[in-house]
């Protein structure tokens, strides 16, 4: 009974504080189509630290993924709002019903497919490791057993490496907010799993001494996840229906080409 | 090595600057929801208020017992999970909630600690001259209490200040976000982080001359 | 009527009697001072009287206010303590305000008085305890003395049936002791209701209309203060007036 009251109070004190400074909403960045105010916007999570499907550069958000969006808002005719936060945020936020759907190349898992409805896949891409362009000795998932590994904190690739490591013999170390690149280029850690996409571009955009190694594992199917609500499972077949569109008019294609040089979208 | 790179530098500080508002803001708000709270909770224990001292005794046990990053997650993630209505909290409002009940804790016990510092015979003088206990409070124990409690207020609300910068993990765009994002697509981790800590260092050192100002006020009188 | 009446007045702290059934009338207009040797109660009796100690047992009554220590509110105690005023031993005043706000504080936040007529009251009140040139002070800008006449001043402003003074004079220097005295004279002379609790025999013996001597939380006898000075009854007011005189 006393526990009740307590929360009531708690509840009551942040009620009142809300109200008192509700309506202080922060989005990062609104799509220029914005569209009639009625038409309420579909708001995309991503980390906006994911070069190059999403990035900020000199304070604009962009990439793959944002330009798959645009394109994506101009067909669906209604605004698009990307909301950027950490990786390892992102999952949370879509729990929260705080955004609609993560577009930050997610790759399907059978443990997410658990819990959410995928759209259908927009790039294929595979699993590789990357180390410091002076190492030569690894070359395989086999040849990471005795040494130290790094992965984005929430990633598959975390997964990936657990389910491959099953003695436990490599050492995974997982991080949350980027950075992983410098510290295979420092010498910290011996080499990071990342998808092939992304590594070749970080690779070649940063300069650092880094190089991809092995052939890819893995066959990687990157989807956006909805939750299983009317309203998404809604959203999720419109988004479909105009994925669909944009794969045929080769709209698809031509963002790939803009942003790898090469067409990710559709399997090899 | 390579030479720092000065224009990236400039356009990340202007960039910073326009977004420290966010900052700033959330400082202030959080600030002042936590030093209501907080003399709350120190009355409350003061005059163990039956029923509220417990709850409070418990409230400031759980806030300072528990990371203030597991705190701001567990409002934003986790209790819109049980309250759906709770979704209507947005990632800026969460990081003032968060941040304002969390200081609170430690500031209550603060100004506890500065009430009693205050003589005694303060509060009877006040008794007798026919004010009530909660008159005497406002009027004369706690503008008492503020001086002692200055100094290490104005600590909590340093730290505060810089814990906003847990917010970046709820997506809320304020200076850290800014510039890890930055960093991310550049790869000038060195200018970009020496920018963030030049800005939170050059606003720390402008609240501190503000503290120095309000500490010379108080004493006018003694 | 009496103005005040206490009727069996008890209290102990940890155990330990202070005051054991004190049983008192004060008239209206009249000066009571209060003797006693130390840790005799006679201060425990005073702050009793407006609740400043919470009593054990024993009946409180100020014109129309009674307060039965045993079955007190809140509200009670407040009606009650907003017939008396009180001064300090250490002068107590609020250190957070200055000499005038001191003296305005209680007028505009319990009675309700504009703050404008509120100071011109406190000005009136300062030019009576001489202090009218120093009403922008802070208290720790004035001497002992100073501070005192403030208190009183602060007592006075509230206009209250009954003044209460705890040792007005024991903490302050020797030469400040009588300027504090000939304030508390001419507060007798308006004909103002006192209690005064002090070991200044020859102020009690100019100013009082009754001595009261109190010695193990009773009081053991009372008179004019020919009476008690010049012809003691009890072995324990002789000694007592021995040692001071």
């Amino acid at each position: 009974m006393i526990r009740r009251l307590q929360a009531t109070g708690l509840a009551v004190v942040m009620s009142v504080f809300l109200a008192a400074c509700g309506g202080s909403e922060q989005s990062t960045s609104t799509n220029e189509t914005a569209g009639t105010p009625e038409v309420s916007s579909i708001k995309v999570g991503m980390s906006g630290g994911y070069y190059p499907f999403t990035f900020v550069e000199k304070d604009q958000l962009q990439g793959f993924d944002v330009d798959v969006w645009n394109e994506l808002s101009n067909r669906l005719d209604r605004p698009v709002e990307f909301v950027t936060a950490p990786f390892s945020s992102l999952f949370g936020m879509l729990d929260s019903e705080r955004i609609d759907t993560i577009s930050n190349q997610i790759t399907i898992t059978e443990e997410r497919k658990k819990k959410y409805n995928f759209s259908d896949v927009y790039v294929f891409d595979g699993a590789q490791i990357t180390v410091n362009a002076n190492i030569n000795d690894i070359n395989s998932l086999e040849d990471l057993k005795g040494r130290t590994v790094a992965v984005n904190l929430g990633s598959n690739f975390e997964e990936l490496l657990r389910d491959f490591d099953t003695n436990n013999e490599i050492t995974i170390k997982t991080y949350s907010a980027g950075g992983i690149e410098q510290e295979v280029a420092l010498g910290r850690v011996d080499a990071f799993i990342m998808d092939r996409l992304s590594a070749a571009e970080l690779i070649k955009k940063s300069g650092l001494p880094l190089k991809q190694t092995g052939e890819p594992f893995e066959v990687i199917e990157n989807a956006m996840p909805y939750l299983r609500t009317e309203s998404s499972e809604e959203l999720r077949l419109q988004v479909n229906q105009a994925l669909k569109a944009m794969r045929e008019d080769g709209t698809l294609a031509e963002i790939s080409q803009k942003w790898f040089g090469t067409d990710v979208t559709s399997k090899g | 090595m390579t030479e720092l790179d000065l224009s990236f530098a400039t356009d990340l500080l202007l960039q910073l600057v326009g977004v420290l508002p966010v900052t700033l803001g959330m400082s202030f708000l959080a600030m002042a929801l936590a030093l209501v709270l907080a003399i709350f909770f120190a009355i409350v224990q003061i005059f163990r208020i039956p029923g509220l001292n417990g709850f409070t005794q418990l409230y400031i046990s759980f806030f300072r017992g528990t990371p203030l990053l597991v705190q701001l997650f567990l409002f934003y993630y986790g209790l819109p999970q049980m309250f759906p209505s709770m979704t209507a909290i947005s990632a800026f409002q969460a990081t003032i909630l968060g941040l304002g009940l969390h200081f609170a804790a430690y500031m209550a016990e603060l100004i506890r600690g500065a009430i009693l510092g205050v003589d005694r015979s303060q509060m009877e003088a006040a008794l007798s001259v026919g004010m009530d206990r909660l008159t005497a409070m406002r009027r004369i124990i706690l503008p008492q209490a503020a001086r002692i409690a200055v100094p290490g207020l104005m600590n909590s609300f340093i730290d505060l200040l810089k814990s906003t910068s847990l917010a970046f993990t709820l997506g809320v765009a304020e200076i850290m976000a800014k510039t890890q994002l930055e960093a991310a697509s550049s790869f000038r981790f060195l200018e970009s982080y020496l920018v963030l800590a030049l800005v939170y260092w050059v606003v720390i050192m402008i609240m501190t001359w503000g503290q120095k100002y309000t500490e010379r006020r108080l004493e006018e009188a003694y | 009527m009496a103005l005040l009446e206490l009727r069996n007045l008890h209290k102990a702290f940890n155990g330990q009697t202070v005051l054991d059934g004190i049983d008192l009338q004060v008239q209206q207009g009249e000066i009571v001072v209060v003797l006693g040797p130390s840790g005799s109660g006679k201060s425990t009796m005073l702050r009793c009287i407006n609740y400043l100690e919470t009593p054990d047992k024993g009946t409180i009554t100020i014109s129309d206010q009674s307060v039965d220590a045993e079955s007190a509110g809140k509200k009670e105690i407040l009606a009650l303590r907003r017939k008396t005023s009180f001064v300090f031993q250490n002068y107590a005043l609020f250190k957070n305000k200055t000499a005038l706000g001191n003296i305005t504080e209680a007028l505009t936040t319990v009675h309700g008085i504009p703050e404008q007529k509120a100071r011109k009251k406190a000005m009136t009140i300062l030019e009576d305890v001489g202090l009218a040139d120093r009403h922008d002070a802070w208290p720790s800008a004035l001497s002992g003395g100073q501070q005192q006449r403030v208190g009183i001043g602060r007592a006075m402003a509230l206009d209250a049936n009954l003044m209460l003074f705890d040792e007005p004079t024991s903490a302050l220097d020797p030469e400040k002791v009588h300027e504090v005295l000939d304030l508390m004279k001419k507060l007798a002379r308006q004909k103002r209701t006192m209690m005064v609790v002090t070991h200044e025999i020859p102020f009690a013996r100019e100013v009082a209309d009754r001595i009261i001597f109190i010695d193990g939380g009773k009081i053991v006898e009372m008179g004019t203060p020919e009476e008690i000075l010049d012809n003691p009854q009890d072995p324990r007011t002789r000694d007592f007036l021995r040692q001071v005189l």
